[in-house]
């Protein structure tokens, strides 16, 4: 027997799904170390495999601060009523599921998770889609008590496999934060519902975890004028 | 200085917004619509809510199938008449993900495989058959599976925010203890102390708003309506003032053509068929038919 271990198909597929999630973090603005980036597999294969060459899931998860400027761009504009505004961000918690099957109560356990650990809010990576009423307990409980302030975000490990803003076609998508927001539409003399839309189930959308109601600015380059910026309204 | 309120003041309905006046039929419709999405999602929610109870059902780990306690039952039935099909099928994929059979008065974990192969071999009366692994792992019993798809086959198709009411709404238990249950029904609570005594005729006046009242939750009920739903039927929506048709006496009148030329194609009248002396007159493109003639 060699003494070079081959790494199994399915640690390398979760090797690639772990990078893209620190990308995606990165890209959202929280702090990630620059090496949990690029880290290749053999180190990962080292730090995260079990001895029989699968991954062990549990290690990988992680926590995330959002950066300076993350914090900054989720301030919403200080009123007279609130001339100090919290901002609308927070830690957060990514978890990688290892159960096969993912429902209501894992769903829920992983809520419990947030809550009790003071998480603003939490994405968990699961191996295969949740069931229908999961989505449904997803769905709704943006209003309801239950559950963290920010939301939870749930991501397939087949959809993280690629990170999909690398793509040559996918232009660039920035979140405009509130301020930002206020101006563009008081320079074009626009309300938010004039805007064109985006859905907040468009892949890229998902991918930098927008919500309902920002603004996502759009570069594309352009024959004729080198970059073109166009703005979408997040429903 | 006294709090202010932050509530809105109730003044009288607006009739203009923007300076336009708003029509207040379609204000009605407007609202009527919302309540009833709103009651929509209550119902949704409520089902969601019931298949996160049902998921831990029942409550005591030794309790039988077979002869459910009273208050199980009931609970189970009324939590179930809500659901549709799909519904159920959810709360049995989702028992079976938390490890139990997937009828929810069984407290036993779900029949484990043999091994863990995709496809398992099972014998059954016309031989070995080959099935899925997820099939075989739902029930602990093939009792259980019985006792369950009768809950399943009682429910109804149409989601429960559009049911009529009247039919379906009871679902019945094969439990092997149907007499207990039945004995078990809530017992009535001993009704309220009586009235001071009224006279003759203002108990008559009563009771005619009494049957007034029965008559018209019995009504609501028909058309299945819970107490505090929004009620299908609305009074500003749906006028019941009959406008009669008058019919007059005078015979009918068999059709005519239209008055002038029917040749006319969408007004312009095509010079062939123009009467003769129409054409006779001087026309500015005689040359061109005399030309072509």
């Amino acid at each position: 027997m060699s003494d070079e271990r081959q790494p199994s198909a399915s640690l390398i597929r979760m090797w690639r799904v772990w990078r893209t999630t620190k990308e995606m973090m990165n890209d959202r603005g929280y702090q990630v170390l620059e090496d949990d980036m690029n880290m290749p597999l053999d180190e990962f294969a080292d730090k995260y495999g079990r001895a029989d060459g699968e991954p062990d899931r549990s290690k990988l998860n992680f926590s995330a601060q959002p950066g300076e400027e993350m914090l900054a761009k989720y301030t919403p504009v200080a009123t007279k009523k609130d001339p100090e505004p919290r901002p609308q961000i927070g830690t957060i918690w990514v978890e990688f599921n290892s159960d096969e099957n993912v429902g209501l109560k894992q769903l829920r356990d992983y809520m419990q998770h947030l809550v009790n650990g003071a998480f603003y809010s939490g994405i968990m990576v699961t191996v295969k889609p949740m069931t229908g009423m999961a989505i449904r307990l997803l769905r709704g409980s943006a209003t309801m008590s239950e559950g963290p302030k920010g939301g939870v975000e749930v991501f397939v490990e087949q959809d993280l496999l690629v990170n999909i803003t690398k793509h040559e076609l996918v232009p660039k998508h920035v979140l405009l934060s509130e301020e930002e927001k206020q101006q563009l539409l008081k320079r074009y003399r626009l309300k938010a519902t004039q805007l064109p839309r985006i859905q907040s189930t468009d892949p890229v959308a998902k991918y930098l975890g927008l919500k309902r109601g920002a603004v996502v600015k759009i570069i594309r380059k352009s024959e004729t004028a080198g970059r073109y910026a166009s703005y979408r309204w997040v429903i | 200085m006294p709090p202010k309120s932050i509530l809105k003041k109730t003044g009288p309905p607006m009739t203009e917004r923007n300076g336009r006046p708003v029509n207040q039929r379609h204000l009605d419709v407007a609202l009527h619509h919302a309540n009833i999405l709103e009651q929509r999602k209550a119902v949704e929610a409520q089902v969601l809510d019931s298949i996160m109870t049902l998921m831990e059902y029942p409550p005591s780990p030794d309790a039988d199938p077979k002869r459910p306690s009273a208050a199980d039952a009931r609970d189970f039935t009324a939590a179930v008449a809500a659901f549709q099909p799909a519904d159920y099928d959810a709360l049995i994929e989702e028992r079976n993900i938390a490890d139990k059979c997937g009828y929810a008065l069984c407290p036993r974990p779900k029949m484990r495989a043999r091994s863990t192969a995709k496809k398992q071999f099972v014998d059954t009366d016309k031989g070995v058959e080959i099935v899925d692994r997820k099939v075989l792992e739902v029930w602990c019993s093939d009792d259980c599976a019985k006792r369950a798809l009768y809950v399943k086959v009682q429910l109804n198709e149409e989601p429960a925010w559009m049911r009529t009411g009247g039919h379906g709404e009871k679902i019945e238990l094969m439990v092997d203890n149907a007499q207990e249950l039945r004995t078990a029904l809530p017992v009535r609570t001993k009704q309220a102390a009586p009235a001071p005594v009224k006279t003759e005729e203002e108990e008559d006046l009563d009771d005619a708003w009494a049957a007034l009242d029965n008559a018209k939750t019995e009504l609501a009920l028909e058309r299945g309506e819970k107490p505090g739903a929004v009620s299908k039927a609305n009074n500003s929506l749906v006028q019941d003032t009959i406008k009669e048709h008058e019919s007059s006496n005078a015979p009918p009148e068999p059709p005519t053509l239209p008055s002038g030329s029917t040749m006319a194609i969408e007004g312009h009248v095509p010079r062939h068929n123009r009467p003769k002396d129409e054409d006779e007159d001087e026309d500015e493109q005689d040359w061109d038919k005399d030309l072509n003639g």
